[in-house]
């Protein structure tokens, strides 16, 4: 072979070979378009599902999103049901947007979203969601290397080995030695460049969230309520704790956003600020359910089946505990909480049966609703002294005190009640407030003198939850 | 069979020879003793900062730090180590004339180029994975598991450095001494790194109408598609911060690999267009 | 004395061309050489510096490639091949080896080139090792070799596969006496062993003692080539006679025989053929001179070298002069 020919075939295969590079890349940017469209989606999802109902009215025109997110869901949802693993989620009493996020919440269905995100169907979309992007009309989005290299073209960060993220723990330092310093107003706007910097930067929304609501309030005093000034963003009324508690759920919505497959963010959020701060048990249950969907580690759990519990839910508590239990059987406190739920549930039904017999006016089938209530307060007392001796917990005194307590103020004797009541609570602190409110309840029936901090706590009730701007009608909170 | 084997033996033993030779170079040691500083640095420095415990969640901002600085490290002396010595491995045989009796043996210029290349790829490779391996060490006593997505994070800081070495070498084909291609190889990964605003100039192009500023985009376009854009291995720094079993991860991965072979395959290729009728 | 095998390394017409500076200068390193060197013969190519020996070497060994003309090697024109590369052993002009290796590593990487392995090759490494002397220094670094050393590991690594054709660029540089002599005894041995030698040097006396054939060129021309009797020797004779005075002397001149020289009573004539010897002697004779000897005239290499040097300068020199 002649070196001209040579040289041609080699001109041919270096052409061939820079040819299939550039099909190649373009393959690897498709995929690269996708993976921002299918990250929005999650951040978008997880903002329909959670967050946009309790957001009050707030809306932007700047912003696309949800309006593209219900574009997306029209297309999705006949998709979804076709398949085998999503046709069943599917439900038609809820809006396509919700059911599309509802999917999109449930980490298992991660790799049916990513397929659905390459799908031509929603090529049209997919490129519109791309000029949104470019066009900086997209809100919620986790991939902020693509979206910056697509909106602002020349992107030093991303030349210079990542710097951006480096930039975001340096400005961290920062945060760090303000802290240190006490310079809580300098932290704030420092927090939010780390964040802006790194979305995925998630020790910076927990820090952050903890600084806010734990350091920043610890020297306030509580605002009292006719002080607090309704707003109409949370839906709530808001004095100075409330405001920075507020601050930090904002905080680390966003990093959920961003980060909707990480349960620390969810845990902190339901555990650290509605539980702990706010004592929302809903709010607390709602996302450490969401943590739990997410992998996560087990402790978790407990904290979501303790928050069950404080809202009410005891049949989900005793579940989730006898769960636990099953699956981590050298845990010491699974045992002791499911008999505190097993017992709430067995009060709970002797009370819901003995309601009951109150509207019966037939003496045969009262009796029997009587006898059935008895029985199941008598199963109570058992675990309560299950639970108080053999698993040496306190509360199961508490609940034995209080049943007796509520015995007693059923016969009529009421100071006898408020003297066993008044007992259980000096014996079990954590109950205070429980069997405080019951005195009071008691004595008021009773007509027997109050004390002068349960005078207080009577009036405060009458002052009742107002505060500055509160619309009569409070709007439902989802 | 036999004369695939026989057509093997040749480039891997010169492989392994110009790795030997690698190893004793002073400006490679350097560079990575350096490195190895940094990572060992960071774990070290970033000790002070104190874990933060929320409820029952812990954390470690340190651990953050060092993630970030290492990758910082093995992204900058990983380039360096790559760049200098693909640019060196020809030319300095070139002048030091070690060549004629290498190329005076029964190896074919492809054989011999193929050698070399894969020399540098072994050192490029076993400088990575000390680095790399200390890294990994570093996160595993912080976090006391076993950091599995750093592994996927280096896998693929090779393959976009593949792409820098195989045009390096290519350049270093024609060069005689290694300055020119280690200033080509600086020039390739910046631009490398900068092609996205390609894409840029094009979707801004025709907004005035002129034929000139169509021209422009156009160009811009066809530059943009067909010069290796080192931005898509953007995800070796995100995937430290991903959940394992991250589905667009699972299949970009393999797409990237592709990607860098491809063009790793096309430097080849130029380098042996090169070097093939090049006198010695 | 026509050689009737065919040659081992045979060029045709071989000419190369460099282009050097920005303007497009040529230089013409070879014009139109055609050198045969046959089998089991050492062939001495010589000629000043820059002559083109570097060359034509480089294209030998596709270090570089010919402008035009062609190569064989082997009988065979594809001289890149395996076949053909692994029937040559090269010893390169400046001691050019990896300088990181031991002397033992260093031949095991070139012997694995060659595609030796194993046990042989390590049975040939001590063989080589032990030929050119360089045992004791085996393990020793190159870079830590003398001048010396570094020629014998050089022609160890050009023995290494046992090739059927040795070309060495000034294999005793650097070398002394004793190992210069070591270095040709071992170079001869493979001579007879049935190896052919192509050797470029400068020590033209070293060439002279080893050498069958000899080729000698000048600014890319070969301007001689043959056997060393069939340049050296020429048909000249040389008569010595004695009792010659001055008057014998210009006697013999006068009757047109070329005296060559005088030295006290001894002259010396020069008879070109068998009739002009038989000339000189009878007018020797006849003048009262005694015939001491008759021998043939023979040049050195080294006049033959400056000779033929020379001659090609002049005629250069008149070229460039006709050309102005």
């Amino acid at each position: 072979m002649t070196n001209k020919k040579i040289n041609f075939i080699l001109l041919i295969l270096f052409i061939a070979s820079v040819l299939l590079g550039s099909y190649q890349g373009n393959r690897v940017e498709f995929l690269r378009e996708c993976e921002a469209f299918y990250r929005w989606l999650l951040a978008v999802g997880t903002q329909e599902r959670l967050f946009q109902s309790s957001e009050g009215s707030e809306k932007s025109d700047k912003y696309v999103d949800m309006n593209l997110f219900q574009k997306v869901s029209e297309v999705a949802i006949p998709i979804l049901k076709e398949n085998e693993n999503t046709k069943d989620l599917i439900d038609d009493t809820l809006s396509t947007p919700e059911n599309f996020a509802n999917i999109i919440g449930n980490i298992s269905n991660d790799p049916i979203i990513w397929q659905l995100s390459t799908r031509k169907e929603l090529a049209e979309l997919r490129k519109e969601f791309l000029k949104s992007l470019r066009e900086k009309k997209i809100q919620y989005n986790r991939d902020i290397t693509y979206a910056e290299a697509q909106a602002s073209g020349v992107n030093i960060f991303n030349l210079f080995f990542g710097f951006r993220k480096i930039a975001a723990s340096l400005i961290w330092l920062e945060v760090d030695r303000y802290w240190h310093q006490g310079l809580l107003h300098r932290m704030v706007p420092l927090m939010r460049t780390c964040v802006a910097l790194d979305p995925n930067f998630v020790e910076a929304y927990l820090i952050g969230a903890w600084h806010l609501a734990y350091n920043a309030t610890a020297k306030l005093p509580d605002t009292p309520q006719h002080l607090k000034k309704w707003s109409p963003k949370y839906n709530a009324c808001v004095g100075e704790k409330e405001a920075f508690y507020y601050l930090a759920i904002d905080f680390l919505k966003n990093g959920i956003r961003n980060n909707p497959r990480n349960y620390k963010l969810y845990f902190d959020l339901g555990f650290a600020i509605y539980k702990n701060k706010m004592n929302d048990y809903p709010n607390a249950v709602r996302y450490l359910t969401e943590a739990v969907r997410v992998p996560h580690e087990r402790w978790v759990r407990r904290q979501l089946y303790i928050c069950l519990e404080m809202n009410g839910q005891y049949e989900e508590a005793l579940k989730g505990w006898e769960d636990y239990k099953t699956r981590f059987p050298d845990n010491p406190v699974a045992t002791r909480f499911v008999l505190r739920n097993q017992g709430k549930i067995y009060e709970m039904k002797a009370q819901e049966l003995l309601k009951e017999a109150e509207k019966i006016n037939d003496e045969q089938s009262k009796n029997e609703k009587i006898n059935q209530a008895n029985d199941y307060k008598m199963q109570a007392k058992e675990i309560w002294k299950k639970l108080s001796t053999e698993e040496g917990d306190p509360y199961g005194d508490y609940r034995l005190s209080l049943m007796e307590a509520m015995d007693l103020y059923n016969e009529g004797r009421y100071l006898e009640s408020v003297a066993v009541l008044d007992k259980a609570r000096w014996e079990s602190p954590s109950n205070f407030d429980e069997a405080s409110d019951l005195i009071i309840k008691i004595k008021q029936e009773a007509n027997l003198p109050l004390t002068v901090s349960e005078k207080k706590a009577v009036l405060r009730k009458i002052e009742g939850d107002r505060c500055q701007g509160m619309p009569e009608k409070v709007p439902a909170s989802s | 069979m036999k004369t695939l084997l026989d057509s093997i033996k040749g480039p891997w033993f010169i492989a392994v020879y110009t790795w030997r030779e690698g190893l004793r170079r002073k400006t490679l040691v350097g560079f990575l003793i350096l490195s190895l500083l940094v990572i060992f640095g960071a774990t070290f420095m970033t000790s002070f900062i104190n874990q933060a415990t929320v409820g029952d969640v812990t954390t470690d901002m340190s651990l953050r730090l060092i993630k970030d600085i290492c990758v910082t490290a093995i992204s900058i002396f990983g380039v360096l180590i790559t760049i200098f010595i693909s640019a060196s491995v020809i030319p300095t045989e070139i002048e030091n004339h070690v060549i004629y009796t290498v190329l005076s043996k029964p190896v074919r210029r492809y054989q011999y180029l193929l050698g070399k290349f894969l020399g540098a790829q072994l050192i490029i490779i076993m400088n990575l994975c000390l680095m790399g391996g200390l890294f990994f060490i570093a996160l595993y006593i912080k976090q006391r598991i076993l950091p599995t997505l750093l592994l996927w994070s280096v896998f693929l800081t090779y393959f976009e450095f593949l792409i820098v070495s195989a045009l390096t070498f290519a350049i270093a084909c024609a060069s005689s001494s290694s300055v020119l291609p280690t200033i080509a190889g600086l020039f390739i990964y910046i631009t490398g790194s900068l092609t996205e605003y390609l894409k840029d100039v094009y979707n801004r192009s025709g907004q005035t109408g002129e034929w000139f500023d169509s021209l422009v985009g156009y160009i811009a376009y066809i530059l943009w598609n067909v010069l290796p854009n080192l931005q898509r291995f953007s995800l070796k720094t995100k995937i430290l911060e991903l959940q394992p079993n991250d589905p667009p991860t699972d299949v970009l991965i393999p797409q990237l690999v592709l990607y860098g072979l491809i063009y790793a395959a096309s430097g080849y290729i130029l380098a042996y267009w090169i070097f093939r009728k090049r006198e010695v | 004395m026509t050689n009737t095998y065919e040659p081992v390394i045979q060029t045709k017409n071989l000419s190369k061309i460099y282009d050097t500076g920005f303007r497009g200068e040529q230089v013409h390193a070879l014009k139109n050489l055609n050198l045969d060197v046959f089998p089991s013969e050492i062939f001495g190519y010589l000629g000043p510096n820059g002559s083109g020996k570097t060359t034509t070497i480089k294209l030998l060994l596709e270090l570089i490639f010919p402008t035009s003309g062609q190569i064989k090697i082997m009988d065979r024109t594809d001289i890149s091949s395996p076949y053909v590369k692994k029937s040559i052993g090269y010893l390169p002009e400046g001691s050019y080896y990896p300088d990181f290796l031991k002397g033992e590593e260093m031949l095991k990487f070139y012997g694995q080139l060659y595609g030796l392995t194993g046990k042989e090759l390590y049975k040939r490494i001590d063989e080589v090792l032990e030929l050119v002397g360089m045992t004791y220094a085996r393990k020793r670094m190159v870079k830590g070799y003398s001048k010396g050393m570094r020629q014998r590991i050089g022609l160890a690594q050009a023995l290494i596969s046992d090739p059927q054709i040795l070309i060495l660029d000034e294999p005793t540089t650097g070398l002394d006496p004793i190992a210069r002599k070591e270095i040709r005894d071992i170079l001869s041995r493979l001579r007879d062993e049935g190896k052919t030698l192509l050797i470029s040097s400068h020590e033209l006396l070293e060439v002279e003692m080893i050498s069958n054939r000899v080729g000698i060129i000048y600014e890319g021309n070969l301007l001689v080539s043959g056997t060393l009797d069939e340049l050296l020797t020429s048909k000249d004779r040389i008569i010595e006679f004695s009792n010659a005075a001055n008057g014998e002397v210009q006697e013999i001149k006068d009757k047109g025989v070329e005296i060559v020289d005088q030295i006290k009573d001894k002259v010396y004539l020069k008879a070109r053929d068998d009739q002009e010897l038989f000339v000189a002697i009878e007018i020797g004779k006849s003048v009262g001179l005694q015939i001491v000897s008759i021998t043939p005239k023979r040049e050195t290499l080294e006049e033959l070298f400056i000779r033929v040097i020379s001659l090609a300068k002049i005629g250069r020199s008149k070229k460039d002069e006709d050309a102005a």
